[in-house]
């Protein structure tokens, strides 16, 4: 910030695709020592410019300055001469490498003879990174054993040892929970220090507003605004990022007296790690279980669903006793909307219609004889009450944006009679105004009569959405907030260890 | 990530037991079973012969290991193998050195392996498309330089390399081993390797970071060629003759062997040592068979059989 010439500067780049221009004469710069966050709405050229950033598209249009001086940027290798490291949120890591391996992929150290890696040094090198950034694990660990926040900093550690002097990270919080947060701030600011320039694309205003030095908005590929933290407030913000005015407190009436007992879990234990749990939830209501990420919310979610095997325990739906695996749980009613979309609740090749159409086949269809016109029928309703943004119901899903992706896979279960809705992550890579109606979706569920069970990272989501919350400490449940004990701080209390 | 370890804890034992690969047990069984079924399953001559009879099958499946850990195949292996054993000795035939003929039919493997390479990583057609139409091309070719017949060599230096051995060693049995060691220190020790993990596991990473994945995805499947051009030295050595069709049929005992040694079709994941072991649980498999007198298509059913097996044992031991 306190030098006048930038460290990286992008001028007039424009990148055209079929049908999509997704970067229209973006300017963009940064300075050494400075986190420049870059926000807007999915699709709004976030993306695109970082890939342009690290070579991976080549702009159509546009000049390069790097230190003033005019460069080019064609391919990833000019990227990282000019120490331009990208740290992508779909990691580009090798699973069955160890971290080590990835973090010197393509840059391994020559061993004696030509050809060869000396894995002796690469492990050193690799140690002396991992402690650094306070990783306890060896460095011949293969990284598909690593939690994702530990692949994280695998990612990290790789960036650093380019001695990249320009750090582009994507949603770097958005698998951290809030301590693994902390410490990647912490890093941050030590690079910052440094005299790194870091990029950071954001959903979170939080973390723009305390992080970023300066904040550039685009919306539609264009860049809207660029700004100091000072010159704007977080709903000024959001109004830029989406053209409108967006509610972000996500009112809603919350449940009073809640109806009838959906869901009643005893002493519940599974293969996978949770052990005692005790947890109901009750028609009306959308109940959270947070806490941090790896203290077993999902796994809770697999259990409860038979996706994992119960070892103890008992649960209870509509006050009589179920068991069994995922077919028992739909058939008695338990939708499972769970956290990475694409890989578990899409069929991304698939249309808007096939996915919204696929849990409700048995209703919609008693006879078991499909019929395209009463599908293109059901899913074209379904597709106006959810506002689901599509030209047509026969897309492909994997075209829609994150959020319209996120309407489809809740939506598909409208359509199937499910009473009990376990919901991981609802609003994950999901931007601000897509967020809003994924809540409004939510408790219109719950308004039919529906239960709700909401996982969250997110602490203020489950503040301002849920009725209460359970919270979750290794594996188990560390406590209950009513309603009026629910704040952040207070969940952050149950949710952390107290050595 | 947690603790499937209290779920295994009812001994150390039985932890232990866990920890073998579902191949070693295989192997195992498959020697107890033959061991009692048959006298001469276990003698001296008949393990030599296991190991003779192993040494093609590896040179196949070591690079079959690589290729499948890119999430590719290679179906051509075994009419490449032949049209080289072919090609080797109709030059020997012709009264050439066995250098020159050796040079000829490495030559051959690695065209058809570059092809091979070639279509699959620059015109990303689907593998097994590719390898099957150059496996028909390979097979027809070896079908029309011998008419269908046998081309017969008496030449005893080649004779040598399969009878002959070194320091008390039969030659063949060093040359497998030679193919094996280099093979793992290309895969374990150089950046070559570390690629072949990278291209299954995660290309678009192995693009960012610079490297031309498509060279070394090119290089794999040469690779694959060079060692069924190699494998073709041992094949003509031991029948004297060059036949169209030796080797037709071989890629699927390869492919068989690499899927027992626990390598997968995804994500990079490979195990070279499984498929030495894989190798072996084929070989003690046809052998074993072959001293029941069972005959040979039935053989080919226990190999699928055996492929079905192993990965059951894997999915029980809950690998995950």
């Amino acid at each position: 910030m306190n030098t006048s010439v930038p460290l990286l500067e992008l001028r007039g780049i424009s990148k055209q695709f079929p049908g999509v221009k997704a970067l229209d004469d973006v300017s963009f710069a940064v300075y050494p020592g400075e986190v420049h966050m870059l926000v807007g709405e999915n699709g709004a050229g976030k993306s695109s410019l970082m890939k342009v950033l690290c070579g991976a598209y080549r702009a159509d249009e546009g000049e390069f300055f790097h230190c003033g001086e005019k460069v080019e940027i064609r391919s990833p290798a000019d990227a990282r001469k000019l120490g331009i490291a990208v740290i992508f949120q779909e990691f580009s890591l090798v699973p069955y490498l160890s971290i080590a391996q990835n973090i010197f992929l393509g840059r391994e150290f020559s061993g004696r003879f030509p050809g060869t890696v000396d894995h002796a040094r690469m492990h050193a090198e690799a140690k002396k990174l991992l402690d650094l950034l306070g990783l306890d694990v060896s460095t011949k660990t293969l990284v598909h054993e690593l939690g994702v926040a530990q692949q994280q900093m695998v990612e990290i550690a790789k960036a650093l040892s380019q001695q990249a002097r320009i750090l582009v990270m994507d949603e770097p919080t958005a698998a951290l929970s809030d301590r693994e947060t902390e410490r990647l701030f912490t890093m941050i600011r030590q690079l910052q220090a440094d005299g790194v320039a870091i990029v950071y694309i954001s959903h979170r205003m939080a973390e723009v507003f305390s992080m970023g030095d300066r904040i550039t908005v685009l919306r539609d590929g264009r860049k809207v605004a660029s700004l100091l933290p000072g010159e704007a407030t977080p709903d000024e913000l959001v109004h830029l990022m989406v053209g409108r005015s967006v509610d972000r407190s996500y009112a809603r009436t919350f449940c009073k007296t809640a109806g009838e007992m959906i869901l009643e879990v005893k002493d519940l234990s599974s293969a996978n790690g949770v052990k005692g749990i005790n947890l109901t939830v009750r028609s009306g209501e959308i109940v959270g279980l947070s806490g941090l990420v790896g203290a077993g919310r999902s796994e809770v979610a697999r259990a409860i669903f038979g996706a994992d095997r119960v070892t103890a325990g008992e649960i209870r739906l509509h006050a009589a006793p179920h068991r069994g695996g995922p077919d028992k749980a739909v058939a008695a009613g338990i939708a499972l909307i769970p956290e990475s979309r694409k890989a578990e609740g899409l069929a991304l090749i698939r249309s808007v219609c096939d996915n919204l159409m696929l849990p409700g086949l048995p209703l919609a269809f008693p006879n078991r004889l499909y019929k395209t016109s009463k599908a293109r029928q059901i899913a074209g309703a379904l597709i106006d009450r959810l506002r689901i943004s599509t030209p047509s119901a026969l897309r492909p899903v994997r075209l829609l944006s994150g959020g319209n992706q996120q309407k489809v896979v809740i939506g598909k279960w409208l359509g199937s009679g499910s009473r009990l809705f376990i919901i991981d992550e609802p609003t994950r890579g999901i931007d601000v105004g897509a967020k809003a109606e994924i809540f409004a979706l939510i408790d219109q569920l719950v308004q039919q009569g529906a239960g709700v069970l909401m996982i969250s990272s997110e602490l203020s989501e489950i503040v301002q959405v849920c009725d209460r919350s359970y919270v979750m400490r290794d594996g188990r449940i560390a406590g209950h907030l009513s309603r009026e004990q629910l704040s952040e701080e207070s969940i952050l209390k149950m949710g952390v260890h107290h050595e | 990530m947690s603790d499937t370890i209290i779920a295994i804890r009812p001994s150390a034992f039985g932890a232990g037991l866990r920890r073998v690969p579902g191949v070693a047990w295989i192997l195992g069984l498959l020697v107890v079973v033959f061991a009692l079924a048959s006298r001469d399953f276990l003698s001296a001559p008949n393990l030599l012969n296991i190991g003779l009879q192993s040494v093609i099958l590896l040179m196949l499946a070591l690079p079959m290991t690589l290729i499948i850990m890119t999430e590719g195949v290679d179906i051509s292996m075994g009419a490449v193998l032949t049209l080289a054993s072919v090609v080797l000795a109709w030059v020997l035939a012709h009264e050439y050195s066995l250098m020159f003929a050796l040079a000829a039919s490495l030559v051959t493997g690695l065209v058809f392996g570059i092809v091979n390479g070639m279509l699959v990583a620059l015109l990303k057609m689907p593998p097994f498309v590719v390898t099957l139409g150059t496996m028909g091309i390979a097979q027809g070719l070896a079908l029309l330089a011998t008419d269908g017949q046998s081309i017969v060599v008496s030449n005893s230096t080649l004779e040598a390399v399969y009878a002959g051995s070194w320091a008390g060693i039969p030659q063949t049995l060093l040359i497998g081993a030679a193919a094996y060691a280099v093979t793992h220190w290309l895969l374990y020790q150089t950046r070559f390797g570390t690629y072949v993990f990278a291209l299954g596991g995660n290309p678009d990473a192995l693009k960012l970071a610079g490297i031309r994945a498509n060279f070394y995805l090119i290089a794999v499947y040469a690779f694959g060629g060079l060692m069924a051009g190699l494998a073709a030295l041992i094949l003509t050595s031991r029948m004297s003759s060059g036949h169209p069709t030796a080797a037709i049929g071989m890629e699927f005992d390869a492919i068989a062997a690499v899927v027992v040694g626990g390598t997968s079709f995804e994500h990079g994941n490979g195990w070279l040592f499984g498929t030495l072991l894989g190798v072996l649980a084929v070989g003690a498999l046809r052998n074993g068979l072959n001293l029941l007198t069972i005959p040979s298509s039935v053989q080919v059913s226990c190999i699928g059989l055996l492929v079905i097996v192993a990965l059951l044992i894997d999915g029980f031991k809950g690998k995950r």
